[in-house]
């Protein structure tokens, strides 16, 4: 009988085997503990500190969303912050007419999916580059049209009301960790989702649509549909990021779901690894938290004065940074951190050999 | 009627500057299949650089946007080699985030310098005023761009049609494998196309700067303009590109001066040519003289 806490190597021999999630009890115990220490995790930290998780496990539930679009069924999104944009303003207008917040996720996540299907059409007669610069159209004319309509303030701040929960308010103090705690919630929900869906005909008919649409086709699955379904499954996780984001910010301004935005989220998703679950957390982690470091950077060098008249060193690193971790990663670790990850984990499983 | 023939002609001088930048892109993909979002930052750098040149080396205009070509060209030259070269053969994604990287860091680059913020003009080398044509007023420095970018356009036809380097670029458009076994370099024609997307990106911002100033946000949107541009041309035709360049300009042009006033807050220049990117990709997806892709299974 082989040890169920351990195991050096892939013993799956059955089906059933096969299909499990997790290989050993070592394996689900580790991610229990580790959910339970993202519960705690919050109450050893300052409000900023829990602002920037809260932040994460936002662009985490979109980066899983773009995962879906871009990683499994192989359409390029570059307007993924448009969608978090139309479930931010589906927020925005829903909320305050006093809709319970648990009510405005899924609603927002709905109007966003409805809006990822119709940008899908195109993607039934064109691919890869084309369809590409579709969602950056459907980006342009986003925010051109939020800007011009005087009921979404021409993408002014619109406010948010703050939210309560079974008679618990969240006032100004736990603001954020209501909040944290809410996303974290919707983040493995849907995380759970994301999981089973390759286990599903649906999300193996992505993956086939993927790497051969044509023999997809062959093999009775419906590209077309099979795209679409990506696009709006996307487009939804999407809008749930963005009611969430505006919740969280207490307001929506155009400004958070911008071209610039769309491609810190592609990026997130790059250098976490596409098409994977753990690099949908990774890459948020890590390029959020290079983020802030940046802007502590920046500071420092202000500080001690190296600063050229006219020359303003934050908006100046930021793009440097990220650009140069974007070219990076694809020049050296196309994978993206999951492969770290992958190393790290085989070691300690097979940890005292090799392999 | 004048109206029509001002907006008309402005539009046809902001398109040959599209024209040119959807040049260099169309260049870029035609040799390597590669995507270059990086495209707005060539010309925001090749336009500063003459401006760097004009103002604080005190250079004349032609000399200052001679220098601002070659460095550009340089550049490109430069980001083909150490980075897009590393990346032939990974998928498209990878290649279309690869340049949007470089933009973003070419990007942070610009801010590095004075030129990140405000607005800048070259020193006025053109006698102010202009030529009224039929009712139309020209200024002195539009006939310059005009003039610019034809005799651009012209070197480039003849660069193609002609020289053994341009025959051999089309060569590797064409077939890369045929190209290779005939002895082209496939290498050294990627290098060269980057090189020469950075020299018309170059030429596309200096035409910009003298028209209507400097302004890095404003040149580097020029970049994203350029793809509804090669949409409608369709992504692989070099006249595509110019022909497409002044009708995308023509009808921004025709947009603004006319759906303007019915619009609260203005500003359809902006989304005007996104609005005929979705239709074409709707309708015609491989636009007006693009190559259909025929795929097998």
């Amino acid at each position: 009988m082989r040890n169920p806490w351990a195991q050096t190597g892939n013993y799956r021999t059955s089906y059933q085997q096969d299909t499990s999630i997790f290989a050993t009890h070592r394996e689900l115990v580790s991610l229990l503990l580790f959910l339970g220490f993202l519960l705690v995790l919050p109450l050893f930290l300052s409000r900023t500190q829990v602002f920037i998780l809260d932040l994460i496990l936002v662009y985490s539930i979109a980066v899983l969303g773009l995962n879906i679009t871009t990683g499994y069924a192989g359409l390029i999104n570059i307007g993924q912050a448009a969608f978090m944009g139309v479930g931010a303003y589906t927020a925005a207008l829903l909320a305050p007419q006093g809709l319970p917040f648990w009510l405005v996720i899924p609603l927002g996540g709905l109007v966003a999916a409805l809006f990822g299907y119709l940008v899908g059409i195109p993607s039934l007669r064109v691919k890869h580059l084309y369809l590409a610069l579709a969602t950056l159209a459907f980006q342009v004319v986003f925010e051109w049209i939020v800007g011009h309509l005087p009921l979404l303030k021409q993408g002014g701040a619109m406010d948010m009301p703050r939210a309560s929960f079974l008679g618990y308010e969240a006032g100004f103090r736990n603001h954020f960790h209501f909040w944290y705690y809410v996303s974290l919630v919707v983040l493995v929900l849907l995380a759970v989702f994301f999981r089973n869906l390759l286990r599903t005909r649906y999300g193996r008919a992505l993956v086939a649509v993927r790497d051969n649409d044509r023999a997809a086709d062959a093999m009775g699955m419906d590209p077309g549909r099979t795209k679409l379904f990506a696009f709006a499954l996307g487009a939804f996780y999407a809008g749930v990021a963005g009611v969430l984001y505006a919740y969280l910010s207490r307001a929506v301004v155009i400004e958070d779901y911008t071209f610039a935005v769309s491609i810190k989220l592609l990026a997130m998703a790059i250098v976490g690894g596409l098409g994977t679950l753990v690099g949908s957390f990774l890459g948020p982690v890590f390029l959020e938290l290079l983020d802030v470091n940046m802007e502590a950077l920046s500071n420092l060098i202000k500080a001690l004065g190296f600063s050229v008249a006219g020359v303003d060193v934050a908006s100046a690193l930021r793009p440097l940074a990220f650009g140069l971790i974007i070219v990076l990663f694809l020049m050296f670790e196309p994978r993206g951190l999951y492969n770290w990850w992958r190393i790290v984990r085989s070691y300690f499983r097979t940890w005292p050999f090799k392999y | 009627m004048s109206f029509l023939l001002q907006l008309l002609f402005s539009g046809i001088v902001l398109g040959l500057v599209y024209a040119l930048a959807a040049l260099g892109f169309v260049l870029i993909y035609k040799a390597s299949r590669v995507v270059n979002f990086a495209q707005g930052q060539f010309i925001a750098i090749g336009a500063f650089l003459a401006y760097w040149a004009m103002v604080s080396l005190g250079a004349p205009f032609l000399l200052a946007a001679a220098l601002a070509l070659a460095l550009t060209a340089l550049l490109g030259f430069g980001v083909e080699r150490v980075f897009l070269k590393r990346l032939v053969g990974q998928p498209i994604i990878s290649v279309i985030m690869a340049t949007i990287g470089l933009a973003s860091l070419l990007d942070g680059l610009i801010h590095l310098t004075p030129y990140g913020a405000g607005n800048f003009s070259y020193p006025s080398f053109l006698p102010a005023g202009g030529v009224t044509l039929l009712g139309v007023q020209i200024s002195y420095a539009q006939l310059l761009a005009m003039g610019f970018t034809l005799l651009f356009l012209l070197a480039f036809t003849w660069f193609f049609q002609r020289s053994t380097l341009g025959v051999a670029m089309r060569s590797v458009a064409d077939d890369q494998m045929a190209a290779m076994s005939l002895g082209v370099s496939v290498e050294k024609v990627f290098a060269l196309a980057w090189a020469a997307a950075g020299l018309t990106a170059a030429a596309a911002g200096i035409v910009v700067g003298t028209i209507s100033g400097l302004n890095l946000d404003g040149l580097v949107h020029i970049g994203l303009r350029v793809f509804p541009v090669v949409i409608l041309g369709g992504l692989d035709s070099i006249p595509g590109a110019v022909v497409a360049g002044i009708l995308i300009g023509v009808l921004e042009n025709l947009a603004a001066g006319f759906l303007d006033p019915f619009i609260p807050g203005g500003g359809t220049r902006d989304v005007f040519p996104f609005l005929v990117l979705l239709l074409v990709l709707w309708f015609k997806p491989h636009g007006l003289f693009g190559t259909e892709e025929i795929e097998r299974v």
